[in-house]
Order: structure tokens, then sequence, then C-alpha cells
């Protein structure tokens, strides 16, 4: 298998993951189902950034990530803006890290 | 709930550019250390672009490139095929607000249906003004930094990169810290995103490959399915 073949095999199984659940789910659902689904959201939101702040680089001791969080998650809850909170935890790292 | 405003009306094409700009710096920063990474594992500069342009899936990317040359092609894309399996559930949510899309706009949008893109893209349509016009600026602005950023760092060739040094990978997980915020208002949400953040930090030096945040959402869905239809039954 060359390298395009290998390429062409990972975008077709990468798509198969991707496209089912937007083309079959198109009918109505089971109540249980729907339930479900509506809590994915919030589950994703938190599965990634849970780990990346509380265990940076694959460590398990909170950093400075897990600090600059703290302010982040305030701004999120206050403002609702993605940029506010992306800003405050950036410059809350960098100043932690100045001081350091 | 708290009362319903009213209706807000649908974001544009251009709502999607401006909400997808803050994510464009990390998005290059780890386009360029995949470019580079896949040269010096031995891909051409048209292969390190278009596994970009094809795959459209960071980590998967990433892991192949360390494993290219070392493992079977099979192998690779079962690997590949594995750490996006955590697309599936995410496409399944996503379908309820594209039912009436057509066929065509599925199809790319399910192209579009990355970590990022899923992630605001959702926001919206659970705040009430989602729109495929919304999804495609998404798309498109996330699509072009990737595949871009991906040939800029085949460039680059023998540079060595690090995105955590200036915290540019700290990013990602704020800004899925700010869609998730807004959302823990009800006592079962908070519950779940307690649940799913747990298990996806508890599973992942055992689940590499992103395998801890399949476990973890799959997880968080089924528990606040669970209690959802209990507090149903017994309020």
């Amino acid at each position: 298998m060359g390298d395009y073949g290998v390429i062409l095999g990972m975008a077709l199984v990468t798509y198969a993951t991707r496209a089912p659940g937007i083309f079959f789910l198109s009918g109505r659902l089971a109540p249980s189902v729907e339930r479900f689904l509506r809590h994915i959201p919030a589950a994703v939101f938190a599965a990634l950034c849970a780990p990346p702040l509380l265990l940076p680089a694959g460590s398990f001791a909170p950093g400075l990530e897990a600090v600059a969080a703290v302010p982040a998650a305030l701004v999120a809850w206050r403002t609702r803006q993605v940029l506010s909170t992306i800003l405050t935890g950036v410059v809350t790292y960098w100043i932690i890290r100045w001081l350091e | 709930m708290t009362s319903t405003p009213a209706r807000p009306s649908p974001s544009t094409f251009q709502d999607g550019l401006r909400a997808t700009l803050p994510l464009v710096p990390g998005v290059v920063a780890f386009g360029l250390v995949y470019g580079v990474m896949a040269r010096q594992a031995g891909l051409s500069l048209s292969a390190t672009v278009a596994m970009s342009a094809l795959v459209f899936a960071g980590a998967s990317q990433f892991t192949a490139v360390s494993m290219w040359g070392q493992a079977s092609g099979g192998l690779i894309i079962l690997t590949t095929f594995i750490i996006n399996l955590r697309h599936l559930p995410m496409g399944a949510s996503l379908a309820p607000y594209l039912r009436r899309e057509s066929r065509w706009c599925k199809a790319i949008l399910g192209f579009g249906t990355v970590d990022e893109g899923y992630a605001l893209a959702i926001s919206r349509y659970l705040a009430g003004d989602g729109s495929r016009a919304f999804f495609f600026g998404v798309s498109l602005v996330l699509y072009a930094s990737w595949v871009l950023s991906a040939g800029a760092g085949g460039m680059l060739g023998g540079q060595t990169l690090d995105p955590a040094r200036w915290g540019i990978a700290l990013v990602f997980p704020l800004t899925f810290l700010g869609l998730l915020m807004p959302l823990c208002r009800e006592r079962v949400t908070i519950i779940v995103a307690a649940a799913s953040g747990i298990v996806a930090v508890a599973t992942a030096p055992w689940l590499p490959g992103k395998g801890n945040i399949l476990v973890a959402m799959l997880v968080g869905g089924l528990l606040g399915a669970l209690l959802e239809a209990r507090w149903a039954t017994t309020e």
C-alpha cells in the first residue's frame, strides 16, 4: 500500500465516522435516544477541555493551565463569549508564567 | 428552564467566519507542527498536504505520522478509525438540526464535523440561532487554516516547533470551556459535564489517542438520559 493508498483509507474511515450520524438519524427518534443525544454536546465539551487543562502533557499533577482555567471559567459563565474566555485564560497563563 | 426569549435570527456565513477566527492561531500552530512532523516521517510535501485536505482530523493525523514507516498501512487506517469514532455520536447529535437540509449539504457538513467545528455549530443550534450557513463558515475557516498551515509546515522541514510554549495550545481547551459554561444552567447538565470531565481525565492514561473522549461522552450521555428519565417519573 503506497502513501496515497494509506491516506485515502484514512480519509474513508474518518468520513465513515462523521457522516452516518447525520445521514441515517433523519427520521424521528425514540425518546430515550433523544434524551441521550441531548446530553452529548455538554459531555463532549467537558471531555475535550478537562484533560488538557488538568493533565497538561499527560502528567498527573494540575499545573498553570488549571489555575488559568478558573478565571476563564468565570468569564465564560458571565459573558458567554468564547473570545473573552480564551483571552482571559491565555493572559492569566502568561502572567503566572511571568511571575514564576 | 428559564423563560424562552424571542427566537433569535439565524446566524450568517459571516458570523461563522467571525466566530472561528479566535481559533485560527491554534489551528495554524498545530498545522505547522503536523507539516514538520509529516516531512520528518518521510512523507512528500504533496502527501503531507493531501492528508490534511482529505482526512481533516488532527489527532489521528499526528498519530498516523508517528506510526508512518513503522506500522503497516492497515494498522494506521484502523487506528485512524478508532481515534475518530468519537465523531459518530457528535454527528448523531447534530442530526435533528440538519434533518431538513439537502443530501449535499449533509455530505459537506459531515466532512466539517471536526471537534472544533462541531462545538461551534452545535452551540448555536442549542442557542436557537444555528444555521447551515454558520456551520459552512466555521468549516471553511478551519479547513483552510488546517490545509494551508500543513503546507507551510511541510515546507519548513527540519524546524522544531512547540505550541505549548506560548500557551497557544491552551486555545482549544479554553474554547470548549467557553462553550460548556453557558450550557451549565440545569442540574442534569452540570452532573453530565462533571461526570464526563472526570471520566476523560481518569481514563486518559489508559486510553490514548482520544479513546478517553469517546468513553467519557458515552458515559455522560447515558448518565444524562438515565437521570432525566428518572426525574421525569418522580417529579
